[in-house]
């Protein structure tokens, strides 16, 4: 009886939770009528139509029929492109050049750091406002990342730039782990002073985390026999290089030169790291191949341009890259160059010879296939996220203004004045 | 005899003349352009420059082209002066090397030269050439109060006296964070903004005295032959040549309270200014129009921001220069879309912010040439002006232009390649 009544209550309950839920969380439509739509992955609409609702994209295309009852926002000079994407950004942790947030430089390996506990939901000081300025130029998804003081920094993320908490931004923590080639640190004490000192730190950080996997390894084995066993301490730092031993986790490392490059790759090929993405990069042209046959992604920027001194030219890294096979994303190493110019970033490899539209993709759909989160975004097409950036003119020219924001379907941003 | 003699003189001498005469005809270079942005005499649609020994010798519509004259097409592209770059530390330090601008063993270092440190054959300088910068101010660093005597370079050559077209160009001076943060670290004068203030005029203060003394000896040797020569010091030379007005002085500061700083020792020592940086100029552009002080700054603040370049803005340049302040404008980042080479780019942001186009372009040449007081030989396409040019492959101000050759000095420094 009692049973029976728990049965009825539980079955009522989902269903008026299935009356509810549906009116409540059912909002209203919102078409956009726009001049250009880039979708990135299904091509370009010349007057195109996007419906949103529920903050995700609900159909793309041309001549779709609106809704009733649906907000109209109507620009027939509009271009549309999908939200922004900068997979290498260390947006608002602090001032250049003073104590920041993103570089805990007490020690050169802190693989247990998590960049969301130095995250403030608006940017610190003097960037109080550098998440609303990013929003405000179309960038609308980042990873926020530790800084490379230290060869292995800790726990990136992938966030969303709108919400008013760093949980409520959050799409996926932890995204990968931070490492850094070439000399770290400078003279302070306790850090590698050489290339292969910096090697050596990950070499041994890996090792000791093998070494703490196998001591737990021995003690499953030995509880099975003794329940009384004394399990290991938990270390925070090995936990986290676990991960990447077990290829649960992504690595991303900074790299300078061809000479780093190649010892990132060594790195990876020996530690097994999964999904292994070079960040900057500015030997890597010498070594494309090589990335592209292990299909090693290259985080390109903020330097675009790389002087070959041999032949006294500049090399267009990003297209040189691509060219050779390697994926590539396009970053701003947010506040090297500010996170707002993100798009310029792109227009520089433009300029110098990249395909517009694939200079594009590497702000857009490149980057959330890097992420592992194409399933929601980097393009506009029905079910994805509804982030997207609404210009004035072609994306990539300075003079072109942005005339709205949308993150989750919700307008983060609009120019004042005259639209 | 002696007339058949004379005439044989005369008639190699009328070969000779004749044979200087064809090899300067040879050195004459056309260029014929779609468009020439003259600056300082506006935009002659289908014109041609004339190019000898280094020098313009003629710019106008339909100018008759010398028959001998090497004539380089550009009639699909424009044409403008080599840009110049106002302010910055290129060539000091190569990539990997410790720092080279900051002498920080001392807050002031007036008597430091930069040509003793600037690197002809630095990458940097090469790279920069590459995006039609022809000339810049090479200048110390932002973290002495006092950081030495800047040079106006020409980006070409080999040894510093081919580059150089003035130096001393100044003597450049830092307020605000730079030197606070620098000294402060070491527990040293100056920790705060009023010490670096103090230092400033404490500096010209001993600088007055000493050229008094000067004035002194100068005044006691005409009836004295006897007097005494006072000891040349070399930290307070430029510093009198300052208060004299032979030099300018080009003051670093961003913030409000650095620039008022900057204006008030400007007036008190009734010096020869410019300022550099002015993040916050915006909100002060009608005292420093005033004071008809020029100013040099970066209108984007693509680069990192630091704690006094917060409130920098887009509009800073528009505002500044509808004020009547002369505005030149300069990149301060090193990478990416703020990079040197991209400075017609930083000068684009600026139009965005709504400056005049022409003021723009202006910021970037003949305002930088004026202000560095080398006006009378580069900055604009005029007759007489040393043949700096850019050839475009159309709007300075758009992303996509190239920049396809380069001159100095009447010499191809860049060449684009055909396939990029």
């Amino acid at each position: 009886m009692f049973q029976r009544s728990v049965v009825i209550a539980a079955v009522f309950i989902i269903l008026s939770g299935l009356f509810i839920f549906p009116t409540e969380g059912e909002e209203k439509v919102i078409a956009i009528r726009a001049g250009k739509v880039h979708t990135v992955t299904g091509g370009i609409i010349e007057n195109g139509i996007i419906l949103i609702k529920n903050g995700k994209f609900l159909a793309v295309g041309k001549g779709i029929e609106i809704p009733e009852g649906a907000t109209v926002i109507e620009v027939p000079q509009g271009v549309v492109t999908p939200g922004l994407i900068d997979t290498h950004s260390h947006l608002g942790l602090g001032p250049s050049g003073g104590i920041t947030e993103d570089n805990e430089m007490t020690s050169p390996a802190t693989p247990g750091l998590r960049i969301i506990d130095s995250l403030h939901p608006r940017g610190l000081m003097p960037h109080q406002d550098s998440y609303l300025d990013a929003i405000a130029e179309g960038v609308t998804t980042v990873i926020a990342r530790p800084g490379s003081g230290n060869v292995i920094g800790g726990l990136s993320a992938l966030i969303k730039l709108g919400g008013e908490t760093v949980d409520e931004m959050i799409i996926r923590f932890p995204q990968d782990m931070k490492m850094a080639m070439g000399a770290r640190g400078g003279a302070l004490p306790g850090y590698p002073a050489t290339r292969m000192g910096t090697a050596w730190t990950v070499r041994k950080a890996m090792n000791e985390a093998q070494e703490y996997a196998d001591q737990w390894e021995e003690y499953r084995k030995e509880k099975e026999k003794n329940k009384d066993a004394t399990p290991p301490k938990i270390d925070l730092d090995k936990e986290a290089l676990l991960q990447v031993m077990k290829g649960e986790l992504p690595v991303h490392i900074h790299c300078g030169p061809t000479v780093d490059i190649l010892t990132a790759i060594r790195l990876g090929e020996e530690f097994h790291f999964k999904k292994l993405s070079l960040g900057h990069a500015t030997g890597g042209c010498k070594v494309a191949e090589e990335l592209a046959k292990r299909g090693v992604a290259v985080v390109v920027g903020p330097q675009m341009m790389v002087f070959d001194e041999e032949r006294e030219e500049l090399v267009n890294l990003a297209d040189c890259l691509l060219r050779a096979g390697v994926k590539v994303n396009i970053m701003t190493d947010a506040d090297v160059v500010q996170q707002e110019f993100l798009r310029f970033q792109a227009a520089m490899a433009i300029k110098y010879g990249m395909n517009p539209e694939e200079a594009l993709k590497a702000i857009t759909i490149y980057p959330a296939q890097l992420v592992e989160a194409a399933d929601r975004l980097g393009s506009i097409e029905e079910g994805k996220d509804a982030d997207l950036v609404i210009f004035d003119g072609d994306p990539f020219d300075i003079m072109t203004r942005v005339l709205r924001v949308f993150i989750n379907g919700k307008l983060v941003y609009e120019k004042k004045g005259e639209s | 005899m002696k007339k058949k003699l004379s005439l044989m003189l005369l008639v190699v001498l009328a070969f000779g003349l004749l044979w200087v005469g064809v090899s300067a005809e040879q050195g004459v270079m056309a260029i014929k352009a779609g468009k020439i942005l003259t600056i300082t005499a506006g935009t002659i649609e289908h014109g041609v420059i004339l190019i000898e020994k280094g020098k313009i010798i003629e710019v106008g519509k339909e100018l008759p082209i010398p028959p001998q004259a090497t004539v380089i097409d550009a009639s699909n592209s424009t044409v403008m002066p080599g840009m110049i770059e106002a302010h910055t530390t290129i060539g000091l330090r190569e990539r990997f090397e410790a720092p080279g601008a900051d002498e920080t063993t001392d807050p002031c270092t007036p008597q430091l030269k930069v040509i003793d440190a600037l690197n002809p054959f630095s990458k940097d300088i090469k790279e920069v050439v590459f995006g039609g910068i022809t000339t810049a101010l090479i200048t110390p660093g932002r973290l002495n109060v006092i950081g030495g005597q800047p040079a106006v370079v020409k980006l070409t050559g080999t040894t510093i006296s081919q580059m150089v077209l003035l130096e001393p160009a100044g003597v450049k001076i830092s307020l605000g964070e730079g030197p606070k943060q620098a000294y402060g670290a070491k527990r040293r004068l100056p920790s705060t903004r009023m010490g670096s203030a103090y230092l400033v005029r404490k500096s010209l203060t001993d600088a007055d005295y000493y050229l008094n003394q000067w004035k002194e000896y100068e005044k006691k040797k005409a009836t004295d032959k006897e007097a005494k020569k006072p000891k040349v010091d070399l930290k307070l030379e430029p510093l009198a040549k300052l208060l004299e007005g032979k030099l300018t002085a080009f003051i670093e500061c961003y913030r409000t309270d650095d620039i008022m700083t900057a204006l008030r020792i400007i007036d008190e020592f009734k010096l020869k200014a410019v300022l550099v940086g002015c993040a916050d100029g915006h909100k002060v552009a009608d005292e420093i129009a005033r004071r008809k002080v020029s100013v040099i700054l970066s209108p984007m603040g693509t680069g990192p921001r630091r704690i006094e370049t917060k409130d920098v803005t887009i509009n800073n340049a528009a505002i500044l220069s509808r004020a009547g302040v002369k505005v030149v404008i300069h990149s301060d980042a090193s990478l990416g879309v703020g990079a040197i080479r991209e400075l017609p780019l930083a000068a684009a942001f600026a139009v965005k912010g709504g400056m005049d186009r022409d003021e723009a372009l202006k910021a970037i040449t003949i305002n930088a040439a004026e202000i560095l007081g080398v006006a009378d030989r580069i900055g604009s396409i005029e007759k007489g002006k040393d043949a700096d040019l850019v050839i475009l492959s159309g709007d300075p101000f758009h992303y996509l232009t190239r920049v396809e050759k380069v001159f100095i000095n009447g010499e191809t420094v860049f060449e684009k390649k055909e396939q990029n």
